[in-house]
């Protein structure tokens, strides 16, 4: 009995419902659909989706650039090169990684620190916010001129306070010694960044809603505990999203290098992506399928962890709560 | 009373240290821009008494940066207009329920996933292909590359304000006859001038500044944007370091000063992309 009012219910219904569809195809505009989406669909295809299906295809071969871009198909002997020989890729992939994860964990407890700062209702704070986040307006370039000479042995900034504040001991080029020039680095990139972040965090403060620092407040909670308790619980889905965002940066990190220090010294600054633009166009290899499977091979790392890193940390929020 | 304004010098203090951290840098260079080298190297940190203000006049005539600067703005201007256009059309498409059809959601989602892609994986095919469509060492092939890698961020902020007009004014305009590009063009896009205004600063900034595709793709001197001029500039002139600041100055004067006059949109415009992630 219930099985056949069912069917009866279904074909009551199919008809309709193919009705609705016809009617409803009958009046999809396609022609609006096609003229509002088309341009945005073909810059994507042609100029993002179809090179990389390229980048994929150029991966498996070698390429030769001197030669007319003769292909040759060589399977994945480009990823067994990388992954069993290139200590160079070793040697960029540690210090893109190293950038990745360090510069989030001082970028976003820095840029907390500071908008909680400015939050406590410190005399213009328009005025500092609008000056630390000015740095993220300036080009690579200009950021890695300007800090070329900031870490001047003889007349940067970076010795000149050292030397000021009694730490004239310390004061060497930073850019020369591979042990320093990462972490060299690292800092100018949370010179750009903290001010965005800190920006970005100040808003969501903001947007917490009053009462619940106020009653906080009553319960007589301290600025301590309210920043541990409150605020820092509150603010977790927007710090999770900025150090990925952090993350991703710094894991495609190209510019500042190349400006500063081209990799140098002895590769302690180099990432891959300096190194794939180094092995395309400056070591005379003439081949774009190796550096191809390094982008590949990169991307594939990037998406995966990002991904993943997603995941795992809006989970662990998901179980807080 | 007093322990409150104890504490608040106590927050005032890394405030201070913190700017002059952010802000030093710059004010140094800004005031380099303004001596010659010999006075440079005679005291790194004087004061620029006297200005010598010609040094922009020569930087800007002598060394190229009229041409560097022409380029930069050309390729930011004409990107950020095609961008514009083309992303509020598909953010409108995307976004009215008049428009949905069975695969769009998944189009948008795969469109807003390249977000994620590092340029490397686009940059040596790219370099193929524009060197096949004779686009290769052109502002042209330039602002296409760029105006494709910023679409979908800007797609996806434009969907999202587009996504939130009542369909109420959609219905009525079009009960007066409203076509659709006229729906998009008279209607639409006027009520989403805030949200195209932050667009459009985010991705100008980003063209101004932008440098590894513009390292890839450019070799002539003459196209050269600015940052690209400062990388061979720096190398070419490493010790006159009085017109490298002047330099300097000039390819970031401009945004600052509209950061200066705008800097709430301009930080609307580049934490756009991060608030929602």
């Amino acid at each position: 009995m219930p099985v056949n009012q069912l069917e009866t219910a279904e074909t009551l219904a199919r008809p309709l419902a193919r009705d609705a569809l016809l009617r409803a195809r009958q009046r999809r505009p396609w022609g609006a659909i096609a003229l509002f989406l088309s341009p945005a669909l073909f810059f994507y295809f042609a100029f993002i989706i179809y090179p990389v299906l390229v980048t994929f295809y150029n991966s498996v071969h070698t390429l030769r650039m001197d030669l007319g871009m003769l292909y040759e198909y060589v399977g994945f002997e480009h990823f067994r090169e990388i992954l069993a020989e290139d200590e160079v890729f070793w040697k960029a992939a540690r210090n893109s990684m190293t950038w990745a994860v360090v510069a989030p964990c001082i970028d976003i407890p820095l840029a907390l620190i500071l908008a909680f700062i400015l939050h406590s209702k410190v005399p213009f704070a328009r005025f500092f916010r609008t000056v630390w986040f000015t740095p993220l307006l300036m080009s690579y370039p200009v950021v890695g001129v300007i800090w070329l000479w900031v870490y001047n042995y003889d007349w940067g900034m970076a010795n000149l306070v050292l030397r000021a504040i009694g730490l004239g001991p310390y004061a060497q080029a930073w850019l020369a010694s591979p042990t320093t020039a990462l972490p060299a680095l690292i800092l100018v990139t949370t010179w750009m960044f903290a001010g965005f972040n800190m920006v970005v965090m100040l808003a969501a403060i903001h947007a917490i809603p009053a009462e619940y620092l106020e009653a906080a407040r009553v319960d007589g909670a301290n600025t301590r505990q309210r920043l541990l308790h409150i605020i820092i619980p509150l603010l977790r889905p927007t710090m999770v999203n900025l150090a990925i965002l952090d993350f991703i940066g710094k894991m495609k990190q190209f510019a500042l290098v190349w400006v500063m220090t081209r990799g140098g010294p002895m590769w302690g600054t180099e990432t891959v992506a300096t190194y794939v633009i180094k092995r395309a166009f400056e070591w005379k290899t003439l081949d774009l399928g190796y550096p191809s499977a390094i982008a590949v091979l990169w991307f594939i790392i990037i998406f995966g962890l990002s991904l993943g890193l997603t995941r795992f940390l809006q989970r662990r929020e998901a179980l807080e709560f | 009373m007093s322990r409150a304004r104890l504490t608040k010098g106590l927050l005032l203090l890394p405030v201070l240290i913190y700017t002059g951290f952010s802000a030093g840098p710059y004010l140094w260079t800004a005031m380099m821009s303004l001596r010659t080298t010999d006075e440079i190297y005679r005291n790194h940190y004087g004061l620029p008494i006297p200005p010598h203000w010609w040094k922009f006049y020569t930087a800007w005539t002598e060394f190229g940066y009229a041409t560097y600067f022409r380029n930069s703005a050309i390729v930011a201007v004409v990107a950020v207009a095609l961008i514009t256009i083309f992303g509020a059309m598909a953010g409108f498409g995307f976004a009215r329920r008049r428009y949905a059809f069975p695969l769009r959601e998944p189009m948008f989602l795969m469109l807003f996933l390249s977000v994620m892609f590092p340029p490397q994986i686009m940059i040596l095919s790219l370099f193929q292909i524009l060197i096949n469509y004779k686009l290769f060492n052109t502002l042209a092939g330039l602002i296409l590359v760029y105006v494709a890698t910023e679409l979908p961020v800007t797609i996806y902020l434009l969907r999202a304000f587009f996504a939130q007009i009542p369909q109420e004014l959609e219905e009525a305009a079009r009960i007066d006859g409203c076509g659709d590009w006229a729906m998009f063009w008279r209607v639409m896009f006027p009520i989403a001038r805030p949200a195209v205004a932050t667009t459009m600063i985010l991705n100008f900034i980003y063209f101004w500044n932008e440098f590894l595709y513009a390292v890839v793709f450019i070799t002539k001197q003459e196209i050269r944007t600015l940052p690209l001029a400062i990388q061979f500039l720096v190398s070419d002139q490493y010790f006159d370091i009085g017109m490298l600041a002047t330099g300097l100055m000039i390819a970031t004067l401009p945004v600052l000063a509209l950061y200066f006059f705008l800097s709430e949109w301009f930080v609307k415009g580049m934490t756009a992309g991060a608030i929602k992630g």
